[in-house]
């Protein structure tokens, strides 16, 4: 119940901002003359995306099963990475140069690739999402595993603890910040290396009936896809911030 | 009380023999701790004295295990040698800072020693949560440490290094950072747990009055290269109040000590400014 109400009160700003933008967009843009096709107003994509609903639908599932699907394997692999690169330091050493180039690129770049290898199925797309999602996780998480002090880890050692017991009991709670810093970064850009991918090359998802609409000139319908996907990722990033309350519950 | 004049049979609880650290190689080394020498008798409260920078919280490391003494010398534990490593887990010690865990409760961070010795959560929380009215803390177990003040995470980090069931307690300056008053209410409260809990206790401080107030031996350190100057048995008797302090006795123990501790200060400004 009480969290319930957090929510409301935590949602409802984020809402009413969204509400005026739109009303803005509606009025001021009929007020300054400029022509639908320009700039369509939200009321008549809001028409479009019910009319075209079990289209948009379906798309927005995939790609939200994709988004996290992607996200959520990235994120697995980026936090046992920085765990075993705590664990083994050689590891890091041997691993970080490779890293570091791979992140330079971005994740984008890849999408060819990626299609190439797993097809133009959900699999590409979960793999280009977690591509975008690894490194930003492991670096994070990294940096705040190492960010007990020398002082706090003797205290640890003084009472006999060993590496795992120093790691589970110090090092991760202290690194709960940063992971969460992470993970929401992460998101975000699981779910635009998904789109983008989608719009490259698949059978179904937000980035492709943008790609196909674009290329019947329906902008009213490309403009309800960019509706309703940010309306998906807005949910997500919801959920996640329920999950930081829940990873960095002491402030 | 223990008496260093009488000898007795059972060994000291704690005995350093010519133990030196030296950080860094030949040309820029630092030697922080010199040939120290030094046996503390079980049940004693033993406090130690000397200038910043002599060397004191890098005795403290070598005893609690952190850190391995050069190799000239050795550490004895109850009349035992002890090797590089083996006295971490042995030995509750405080470190200067509290080192609270932000993200654990008082009553958690209470109990971080026995989770890590691997008691399981709700008996560990049962037994800490028994010493929360001695400690003054009743009713703040939920709290997080940045909801008390400093004299309160003081106490909280006293707890967890109480519930450490150690026989050797090693404090490292925990009344530093309080005002006065908060300072001499909690060396009283200190010497009443310790009468009842009966442990060895070795206690680093700046302050000549609160060393003569709490120790049955005050160990004056040089300045660096820091190594024991002398050693002052105090003979008040417990238990101890406020009124001590202006006893003729414990004024001729402070006017010797201050003679001595001023001297090594002293040493330290002069070398500091060449
Ligand atoms: N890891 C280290 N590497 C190099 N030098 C060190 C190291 N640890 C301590 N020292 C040096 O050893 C000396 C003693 O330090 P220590 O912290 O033991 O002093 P202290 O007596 O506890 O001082 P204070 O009263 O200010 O706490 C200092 O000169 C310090 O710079
Ligand atoms: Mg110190």
């Amino acid at each position: 119940m009480a969290y319930g109400l957090r929510f409301i009160r935590s949602a409802w700003p984020v809402a009413s901002a969204l509400a005026l933008l739109l009303l803005l967009w509606q009025f001021g843009a009929a007020a300054l003359d400029i022509p639908t096709y320009i700039l369509p107003r939200p009321a008549e994509i809001f028409v479009t995306a019910i009319a075209k609903w079990p289209l948009l639908g379906d798309a927005l599932t995939v790609t939200l099963i994709e988004a996290v699907g992607g996200f959520l394997l990235g994120a697995a692999i980026g936090i046992v990475l920085a765990v075993l690169m705590i664990l083994v330091p050689p590891l890091e050493a041997l691993l970080m140069p490779i890293a570091v180039v791979i992140n330079a690129v971005p994740s984008i770049a890849f999408v060819p690739l990626v299609l190439l290898w797993f097809g133009l199925g959900m699999e590409s797309k979960i793999a280009i999402g977690a591509l975008a999602v690894v490194l930003v996780v492991l670096l994070n998480l990294l940096a705040g595993l190492k960010r007990p002090e020398a002082d706090a880890i003797n205290l640890m050692r003084s009472f006999g603890a060993g590496r795992i017991g120093i790691l589970w009991r110090l090092q991760l709670p202290a690194a709960m910040p940063g992971l969460v810093t992470g993970l929401r970064v992460g998101l975000a850009r699981s779910t635009i290396a998904v789109i983008v991918a989608e719009m490259m090359g698949a059978y179904s998802g937000i980035g492709q009936v943008i790609y196909q609409a674009t290329g019947q000139v329906d902008y009213l319908t490309v403009w309800a896809a960019v509706f309703v996907a940010s309306l998906g990722s807005l949910a997500l990033y919801g959920v996640l911030v329920a999950i930081d309350r829940k990873l960095v519950w002491w402030r | 009380m223990p008496d260093e004049t009488t000898a007795v049979a059972t060994p000291p609880h704690l005995q350093l023999v010519n133990v030196w650290k030296r950080f860094g190689e030949a040309p820029k080394q630092t030697v922080a701790v010199r040939n120290v020498d030094l046996s503390i008798e079980p049940g004693a409260f033993v406090t130690l004295i000397g200038p910043s920078g002599c060397g004191k919280s890098t005795l403290f490391s070598m005893i609690s295990g952190l850190l391995p003494p050069d190799s000239d010398g050795s550490l004895l534990l109850n009349g035992k040698v002890q090797q590089d490593g083996a006295l971490l887990g042995k030995i509750a010690f405080m470190p200067q800072r509290d080192l609270l865990f932000p993200w654990r409760t008082v009553l958690d961070n209470a109990t971080l020693a026995l989770e890590v010795e691997g008691m399981p959560r709700r008996r560990a929380r049962a037994k800490a949560e028994a010493l929360f009215p001695e400690f003054g803390l009743g009713g703040f177990e939920q709290h997080y440490p940045h909801q008390l003040s400093g004299g309160m995470r003081q106490r909280v980090a006293l707890m967890r290094t109480f519930l450490f069931e150690r026989d050797l307690i090693l404090l490292d300056e925990p009344f530093g950072a309080l005002d006065a008053l908060t300072r001499s209410m909690m060396q009283r409260w200190l010497l009443d747990i310790w009468a009842k809990h009966r442990r060895t206790v070795l206690f680093i401080t700046h302050d000549i009055d609160e060393a003569i107030f709490l120790g049955d031996k005050v160990v004056v350190m040089t300045a660096r290269p820091g190594t024991i100057k002398c050693e002052e048995a105090i003979t008040l008797p417990r238990p101890r109040d406020l009124g001590v302090v202006t006893t003729p006795e414990f004024m001729a123990v402070k006017k010797k000590l201050l003679a001595v501790v001023e001297e090594e200060s002293l040493k330290t400004f002069a070398a500091a400014s060449p």
